[in-house]
């Protein structure tokens, strides 16, 4: 295919590389702050270029290597086994609901979208994972709740699946006697991969970046995620230094990390989904081409 | 296209055999929609049972059940002083703002990143913006205080003796945080949000640019007649879901980002930010249960106000 | 299609009829699950389960579990600890416990949580960033008055009378405090050696206004220190010395001030005294003596002291907070006080031992808490670990790291002595004075006890007035009490605020509280 001329694509270029700069400057302030000295920190604040560099950080996680080498563990586990099984079921769901001639289609839409905007709050969503389903302090606590989320990504889905795919292919498949499931995954799913791709990398950063369910749900601390480790931190940080809690506050707060620490956490959790991302990118191809399976 | 959903003469067969046959047609459709359908009636449905706590006065050693009704008392807090007027009307316009510059944000990033030609340079730049999007909202709120600290601020320090200009104290003035706001939120989004409108480019049948570069159409006319059009349904869909959320708020953005300086109120108050500093001594889960149900209807009414524009539009884009 | 949603939503209905039902069956099997123990009802405790009370082999087994706070990371250690208690307790009371932390941020929603889903929880710390009086008015707690005559005579030698009076409420006993620092006083914690450097005479320093003359050397001199920063965000220099003339009543909507025998609840942001407290500081902060991102910074006094940023820091004070402050900050600090010492009921209900309501065995609950203040053992095991592994003894009662272990490698470093019933039973850590137990014991008691002592607002009648106000007070207060905001414009902009959210509902209510309060004492 013709693309633009040499001009506008380095116009282009030019455009990205500013765009890189800004996205990229504060992931390197983020990376510099974490092995600068801490007082120069404070002193000064962040800096890109600090006088005095500092591993003191990542020493200090490393003396604590085999909590956050579980914590990784665990958000790992969580992440690819939530990913895959979330990425079935919004697609099942996603699918008939994106067929013009699935009945009950507008008020399943509905049904879905209805959950994006209401939600009992915690409380019941406690209740329900804790006495009803004994899920607390299990690893499916850090996965069932993030499946669905909501209906965002089903509606999503549904839409990709209503757009890219021509209703006469679903039909001239069912004529020729290809079951609605076998046409399901045979046809649709690898007609879909640049969604299957968006929807598998939102839905893995929600379960890499999820520390909410670790913090209701576990208190066992053999089954915390990695970025529970590090928003307890910043979390408790925030709390001690904005409430009123007496004589004794100087050591609860003393007790917390220091600012390098939280920086170098931030960094470790960042650094996986840059090497994750790539290989969603793969699929950000047309899977095959429409025309040639009409053909 | 302009064919109406004929979904209601399946709704109810009249007769058995009418049934059967699509049970026959549909079966498998359901049974793929049915794990789907009990895991929300599980994990969104039944909590909504909830809501009930926002016309309560829970009392624990009561339980959530037995405890009184107090009708909207738990709902009066919103609305008391003149704070409604601001917290509301913050919220929706941040968000109409949002929603407007996200799109057209992504939208651009992704049409762009599609017409480069040097994949391997376009897939890094897919990645490097994403790069804001995985960093904690605390930490954010870190990084531009690094840039706007008064003492230490590279603002204050460098940039702005560099223009001649005097230092200004940001956590004090609020005329700059709308726009600091909306940026850091571009910032945060686009990037990620760009990821949903290139899939949905590059699911475009290549057919129809073939054909515009025969007929001697120019990249920009493709874009602007073909892309752009092909990609409206996605960006209605985002559209009519980010309205039926306009009541609700990005908490980080606004809580931890201004480092809640009581001076920004004014303009970094948000409904979220308010039920969260309201209610933070007090811990009542029926007051909090009751700004969760005021954000919910608003946003409902609206979707179903902006769904029918849709649908008078253009039925197949629009939710339901 | 309307048709068909409606078909969808009685489904949902059903589901939830279902899950209506379930709901309560479920609750009621919680609260019976995980305990073969006959509870008898809280408030009857029946008299032969007095009577067996030391003899520990007629209780059948039952756990503990135990809710706190801590901000520390060091918990890897508690399983160890649980166990070496569990042997002390299975003799004297036939139960092992269980202690869950939590960390402060997420604390007073998980209570919250375990509350409403009638989690399995018996004892657990409440109070916590002034949620006592909600607690109690949400019925998360059974009262103690009964338990504690009949299993907490240790309790009762162990804690200063009136402290454990102070908090009741609507005439019972909800929680019971540690013994700790139960008053205060407030102080101005400066660099030793900018102070020697400068021959700054403190003895000539005498009330808060004074301190500017100190800054003024330090901002002259040593133009890289700040001369004053804030302890921490919230604990403004306004704020803190405001603790000299006003009892905050719980949440300073509504003040008390000393030597005002009336005992009439007054507005402390109209008055006279709160207003030349802005100006002072105000006017340091013009002349440079206060940092300017006050209002808004994350780091605490102590960092920005170590860091060499920070000449002082004010805050409230207890005994052995300057040799505290010395080894947080690395410096040797120098303590100026401002007397008197005031005890107040906030002071005391900031942390208190409670039993939840949802507690199977209330009786064997206060028979571990009175543990935590009797048998010096599980003190110490609480308060600071396992002995060789978390501390070693150097000599009497003073302890120290052992060899290769520090703060931020000991595996039970939750540093909490003061939280855990009796801390004066408990060892002294290396650098405190030996006696500082005993300091902080005649500290509390001959502290000013506020007239207010034992009063707590229930802020139930007017909870949307007291939100209201919480979020103009979030707008104002920290940047008129760091002296960043003009106090001559925006102080009369505070209180009509004030006003429009209703302040003066709070105080009337208040107030009739207060009455009626005096009048039961």
């Amino acid at each position: 295919m013709e693309r633009t001329n040499s001009r506008t694509q380095l116009v282009i270029h030019l455009f990205f590389v500013v765009v890189s700069a800004v996205c990229l400057l504060p992931f390197f302030l983020l990376v510099t702050s974490s092995i600068t000295d801490e007082s120069e920190i404070i002193r000064n604040g962040y800096t890109l270029f600090p006088k005095h560099i500092s591993f003191a950080a990542y020493e200090y996680l490393l003396n604590d290597a085999s909590a956050i080498l579980r914590a990784y563990g665990n958000t790992f586990v969580a992440t690819v086994i939530g990913t895959s099984v979330s990425l079935l079921i919004i697609t099942m769901l996603a699918y008939p609901l994106s067929r013009r001639d699935f009945p009950w289609r507008k008020s399943l839409s509905f049904f879905v979208f209805f959950t994006m905007l209401f939600n009992g709050g915690l409380v019941p969503t406690y209740f329900v994972y804790t006495q009803v389903f004994d899920l607390k302090n299990t690893l499916l606590a850090l996965i069932v709740p993030y499946l669905l989320l909501n209906g965002f990504y089903v509606l999503l889905a549904r839409t990709f699946f209503a757009n890219t795919i021509p209703m006469e292919i679903i039909e001239s498949a069912y004529i020729d006697g290809a079951g609605e499931f076998r046409i399901f995954w045979r046809i649709i799913l690898p007609l879909s991969l640049p969604i299957l791709a968006t929807v598998g990398l939102f839905q893995l950063i929600n379960y890499w970046n999820d520390w909410f369910n670790s913090l209701i749900f576990i208190t066992d601390r053999k089954l915390f995620n990695l970025q529970y480790l590090l928003n307890k931190i910043l979390l408790d940080i925030q709390f001690l230094s904005t409430s009123d809690l007496g004589g004794n506050q100087a050591e609860m707060i003393a007790a917390l990390p220091k600012e390098g620490v939280r920086m170098a956490m931030a960094v470790i959790g960042v650094v996986p989904i840059l090497i994750a991302y790539p290989f969603f990118q793969r699929f950000f191809i047309q899977g095959l081409t429409v025309g040639a399976v009409k053909g | 296209m302009e064919q109406t959903v004929d979904a209601p003469k399946y709704a109810f067969p009249k007769s058995t055999l009418r049934r059967f046959r699509w049970i026959r047609r549909y079966g498998v459709l359901i049974l793929m929609i049915l794990p789907g359908v009990i895991y929300l009636l599980i994990n969104n449905y039944l909590p909504m049972l909830g809501i009930i706590i926002a016309f309560k006065d829970v009392n624990y050693a009561k339980g959530i059940l037995q405890s009184d009704w107090i009708g909207f008392k738990n709902f009066e807090f919103l609305f008391r002083t003149n704070d409604a007027y601001i917290i509301t009307r913050n919220t929706i316009l941040y968000n109409i703002t949002f929603i407007v510059l996200h799109v057209i944000a992504a939208v651009t990033l992704a049409v762009l990143l599609n017409e480069l030609k040097n994949r391997f340079l376009a897939r890094f730049y897919q990645s490097v913006v994403l790069l804001p999007y995985l960093i904690s909202a605390v930490i954010i709120g870190y990084l531009v205080f690094s840039l706007l600290s008064v003492e230490t601020g590279i603002m204050n320090k460098k940039i702005l003796p560099m223009l001649g200009l005097g230092e200004i104290s940001w956590y004090t003035e609020t005329k700059y945080w709308p726009y600091i706001l909306t940026m850091v939120s571009v910032w945060k989004t686009a990037g990620h949000l760009c990821v949903i409108f290139l899939a949905a480019i590059v699911g475009i049948d290549k057919e129809y640019f073939e054909a515009a570069t025969i007929d001697g159409a120019s990249r920009w006319q493709q874009i602007r007649s073909i892309t752009i059009p092909l990609i409206t349904p996605v960006i209605t869909i985002m559209t009519l879901l980010a309205i039926g959320r306009i009541f609700h708020s990005d908490f980080g953005l606004f809580y931890q980002v201004p480092l809640d300086s009581g001076p920004l109120l004014p303009v970094t108050n948000v409904i979220d930010t308010y039920v969260y500093r309201s209610l933070l001594t007090l811990g009542d889960i029926g007051m909090s249960s009751a700004a969760g149900v005021y954000q919910s209807v608003v946003g409902f009414l609206l979707v179903l106000i902006s769904n029918y524009i849709v649908r008078k539009i253009n039925s197949d884009n629009a939710l339901f | 299609m309307l048709k068909k949603m409606l078909m969808l939503f009685i489904a949902v209905a059903l589901v939830l009829a279902g899950c209506g039902s379930s709901d309560k069956s479920a609750s009621n099997a919680g609260s019976n699950s995980g305990s073969s123990v006959n509870t008898g009802s809280i408030n009857t405790g029946s008299t032969d389960e007095a009577q067996e009370e030391n003899d520990a082999s007629n209780l059948p087994p039952y756990e503990i579990v135990i809710a706190f706070p801590t901000s520390s990371s060091q918990t890897s250690g508690i399983p160890e600890v649980e166990q070496a208690i569990n042997e002390i307790t299975k003799k004297k009371i036939n139960a092992t416990i269980k202690l869950m932390p939590y960390s402060y941020a997420s604390y007073a929603q998980q209570l919250n949580l375990m509350f409403a889903s009638n989690e399995k929880l018996d004892l657990f710390v409440s109070g916590v960033n002034g949620a006592y009086s909600s607690q109690v008015a949400q019925g998360s707690m059974i009262p103690l008055d009964d338990l504690l005559e009949k299993y907490g005579s240790g309790i009762k030698e162990a804690v200063y009378a009136p402290f454990i009076e102070a908090a009741r409420m609507n005439g019972k006993l909800y929680g019971i405090p540690s013994n700790r620092d139960l008053a205060a006083d407030r102080e101005l914690l400066m660099r030793k050696d900018i102070v020697d450097k400068y021959h700054i005479d403190l003895s000539q320093v005498k009330t808060f206004e004074d301190f500017g003359q100190i800054f003024k050397v330090v901002k002259e001199n040593e133009p890289d220190l700040i001369p004053l920063v804030l302890f921490t965000q919230i604990s403004t220099p306004v704020d803190v010395i405001a603790s000299m003339y006003f009892d905050i009543l719980g949440d300073r909507m509504g003040v008390l001030e000393y030597g005002n025998s009336e005992m009439k609840v007054v507005n402390m942001y109209e008055t006279e005294q709160y207003a030349q407290l802005l100006n002072t500081v105000r006017s340091w902060y013009e002349k440079g003596y206060v940092q300017k991102d006050a209002a808004t910074t994350k780091d605490t006094g102590p960092v920005l002291v170590q860091a060499g940023r920070a000449f002082s820091y004010i805050k409230q004070s207890k005994p052995g907070s300057d040799t505290q402050a010395s080894r947080q900050t690395g410096y040797e600090m120098v303590s100026l006080k401002l007397p008197p010492a005031y005890s107040t009921t906030n002071l005391i209900t900031q942390f208190l031992w409670s039993i939840a309501k949802n507690s199977q065995d209330p009786e064997r609950a206060m028979m571990f808490l009175n543990l935590m203040f009797t048998d010096t053992d599980i003190i110490n095991l609480l308060a600071w670990g396992i002995e060789g592994r978390d501390y070693v003894k150097v000599s009497g009662n003073i302890i120290d790291y052992p060899e290769g272990v520090n703060a931020t490698n000991v595996p039970y470093g939750l540093n909490q002595g003061w939280l855990f019933g009796n801390q004066f039973k408990s060892y002294v850590f290396k650098g405190d004075p030996e006696d500082i137990y005993q300091q902080t014991d005649q500290f509390n008691k001959e502290a000013v006890k506020s007239p207010a002592l034992g009063f707590t607002f229930d802020s139930t009648p007017v909870k949307s007035e007291v939100a209201s106000v919480t979020n103009v007070m979030n707008q104002y207060r920290l940047g008129l009490e760091t002296g960043s905001l003009d106090p001559e414009t925006l102080l009369p902009q505070y209180f009509s605020e004030m006003k429009k959210a209703g302040i003066d509902r709070i105080i009337e209510e208040k107030q009739r509280q207060l009455d009626e309060w005096v009048k039961t004492k």
